[in-house]
């Protein structure tokens, strides 16, 4: 998990605006993982646990329910 | 320890934590980063489809594993050739 | 009437105490029982010891610190509030005295009349920084905001990350380290140093103190430091624009007084350079509490466009001993007694040689400088620079057997600096640069090189062995350009003066 946020991090150092996705068992994780990093408004969307157990189709359907959010996240 | 504290020597006019890319220029090609783990593959094509209706253009990637931070190659390629990024499924 | 005792696990004193006080406790005795050490050591003391109850643990360390004692076991007697009477380590009587006192009894018949007790907790060095950073902070003294480096960071690298250092890593600072700083100016660290360009930064002298902590200064250097950043911080001394400028110059710091020696500056061999951390780290904390705190970068707000290795920190002390052939410097500008020290800062290059292996006599040394003073910048660009003479001391000692004062020497080199305009007109020599010709009316009207003597600034510095002495270019100078300008060293060691 915290090597998603280090890719986010380093990615943002390149200029390059980023965000990572991950379930939504990491919340806590990944808030403590952006403090540790001293980048605290590092860009993340949680998706809701779990990922493994959904099928095709949910994973898809969560797909469609964070995209915009991410647009934003890579823009604003 | 998990925190050391230190004291900001600027005038504290800029908000505290490494600085991120700006943002607001347009984006036109996106990278999704893949991190290998299992069912991650059908989220990513499902953006990629989101997206490319959107008119945004998209490159697939991945990173050789999900327990070590992305290869520094492979971070300067996508920021050379894409404008942001989007890394998936962490989970 | 009570009782406060404090005690720590590694302390065999304490083991040996710790019983008879624990069972006074129990038997209701006014007393409380406080461990300086942690939950864990504090209970496996009372497992090895063999107490019916375990010691309350001083959280934070706060009676301690209140208390301040030396050596634990401390037993300190309270009436009412206030404290009346206390005893460190173990002395058997007056503790008995003491529990009698608030009107209990101690069972210490099998107990030694005296031994020693061990260091209190508060004692460790470590342990004492980062209580008097906690109480720095609690009392106002410190105010800076917390940058929180986490475990995934290198503190360093922490640093260099947020755009924090001058391009060379810095000396993380922490609270306890710039609270040490603080110790060595007696005044209000948030008194105001100066307001710092390019964004109106308010440098107090806590924000000093954590620059020159990141710099590696060392106490001492602190009221150097803050002199420097008040005299660059005055409006004539133009600093917005030496900041701004393509030009290579950056403020150059000259420290002539007595307390160049506590704070460790050299003035003698390699005066200007390498190896002595007074010297190279005053000049740096200038820079970066200039960069920090005023907030203007290399490549944004500087354009220099080459700048050079002295704008990392050029920071060099007066030597003035029996050899000096004048006195100091800040002395002489802005009429500083001797036995005071002053910060003179100087809009200036990086410093270049100028050699005479031949000259004995003064005027033909003050010749031979005069024309390396006349290269500044340009041999064709006329009364628009400044300049600074660092003289050596093989030079210096030519001035000084002739029995020349200063003002006798910037006279001879004002005037050894004058050229024949027809010299340099433009197009002289098929140089395109030079005077305007059309101010040129007679060719051989020796133009000065420097708008007045004083404009020459000399200071003295250097090793005993080399025939050398320094020039340090100015940048624009007079009413569009920069004024040096002199502070007091002492004004920023004590309260009392502004």
């Amino acid at each position: 998990m915290s090597c998603g946020l280090q890719d986010v991090l380093e990615l943002e150092s390149l200029n390059t605006p980023a965000v990572l996705v991950a379930s939504s068992a990491f919340a806590q994780a990944a808030r403590r993982q952006t403090e540790l990093l001293g980048a605290p408004n590092l860009r993340y969307q949680l998706v809701a646990h779990p990922i493994q157990d959904r099928s095709d189709d949910e994973l898809r359907e969560l797909a469609r329910g964070v995209v915009r959010e991410l647009v934003a996240a890579l823009s604003g | 320890m998990d925190f050391i504290d230190l004291l900001d020597p600027t005038a504290e006019r800029d908000p505290v934590g490494r600085p991120l890319a700006p943002r607001g220029g347009e984006i036109r090609r996106i990278a999704l980063l893949d991190i290998h783990k299992p069912r991650g593959d059908v989220f990513l094509d499902e953006l990629e489809l989101l997206l490319q209706a959107e008119g945004i253009d998209v490159a697939r990637t991945a990173k050789p594993t999900f327990t070590k931070p992305a290869p520094a190659d492979l971070r300067r390629e996508i920021a050379e050739s894409c404008d942001a990024v989007i890394e998936a499924l962490a989970d | 009437m009570e009782l406060v005792a404090l005690v720590k696990h590694d302390c065999p004193t304490c083991d040996q105490l710790l019983p008879a006080l624990t069972a006074a406790a129990q038997r209701g005795a006014p007393v409380r029982i406080l461990s300086q050490s942690g939950e864990r050591e504090t209970s496996e003391q009372a497992a090895r010891v063999g107490l019916t109850m375990i010691p309350e643990l001083d959280v934070d360390l706060a009676l301690s610190e209140r208390l301040d004692p030396d050596a634990v076991p401390a037993v300190v007697l309270f009436d009412g509030g206030a404290e009346t009477d206390r005893v460190e380590g173990l002395q058997r009587d007056r503790l008995i005295e003491l529990f009698e006192a608030a009107g209990a009894t101690l069972d210490a018949g099998d107990l030694p009349a005296m031994r020693p007790g061990c260091a209190s907790v508060t004692r460790d060095p470590a342990v004492a920084a980062a209580i008097a950073a906690r109480r720095a902070r609690a009392e106002g003294r410190i105010r800076s905001r917390i940058l929180r480096i986490g475990g995934l960071e290198d503190p360093v690298e922490a640093l260099y990350d947020r755009g924090l250092t001058d391009g060379l890593p810095v000396v993380p600072p922490t609270p306890e380290r710039v609270v040490a700083m603080l110790e060595h100016s007696a005044r209000d660290p948030q008194d105001v140093v100066a307001v710092l360009p390019p964004y109106g930064g308010i440098a107090t002298i806590e924000k000093v103190a954590v620059n020159a902590v990141m710099a590696g200064c060392a106490g001492p250097e602190l009221p150097i430091v803050l002199a420097a950043v008040e005299a660059v911080g005055r409006e004539d001394f133009a600093l917005h624009g030496l900041l701004a400028t393509t030009h290579p110059a950056g403020p150059v710091l000259v420290v002539s007084g007595p307390y160049v020696e506590q704070a460790g500056m050299r003035a003698e061999v390699n005066a200007l350079g390498q190896g002595c951390r007074a010297t190279l780290c005053t000049g740096r904390a200038l820079q970066l509490t200039v960069r920090n705190v005023g907030g203007g970068r290399p490549g944004v707000e500087d354009r220099a466009t080459h700048g050079s290795p002295a704008k990392v920190g050029f920071s060099f002390a007066e030597r003035l001993d029996a050899g000096a052939p004048f006195g100091g410097l800040a002395q002489d500008r802005a009429g500083l007694a001797a036995e005071e020290t002053g910060v003179t800062a100087f809009a200036g290059e990086a410093p270049r040689l100028v050699a005479d292996q031949l000259a004995r006599d003064p005027e033909s040394l003050a010749a031979s400088l005069a024309e390396g003073l006349e290269q500044v910048s340009s041999i064709r660009f006329r009364l628009a620079f400044d300049a600074m003479l660092v003289l050596g001391p093989e030079h210096g000692r030519v001035f000084r057997e002739a029995g020349w004062s200063r003002a006798q020497l910037q006279l001879a080199l004002h005037q050894a600096s004058h050229r024949p305009a027809g010299e340099i007109v433009r197009g002289a020599g098929g140089i395109a640069e030079g005077l305007d010709p059309a101010w040129v009316t007679d060719p051989a009207f020796p133009v000065a090189k420097f708008a007045s003597p004083d404009r020459i600034l000399i200071a003295y510095a250097g090793g005993d062995a080399g025939l050398f002495s320094m020039v340090i270019g100015g940048w624009v100078s007079g009413e569009i350009g920069s004024a040096p300008q002199t502070a007091r060293v002492e004004d920023w060691l004590r309260p009392g003066r502004s």
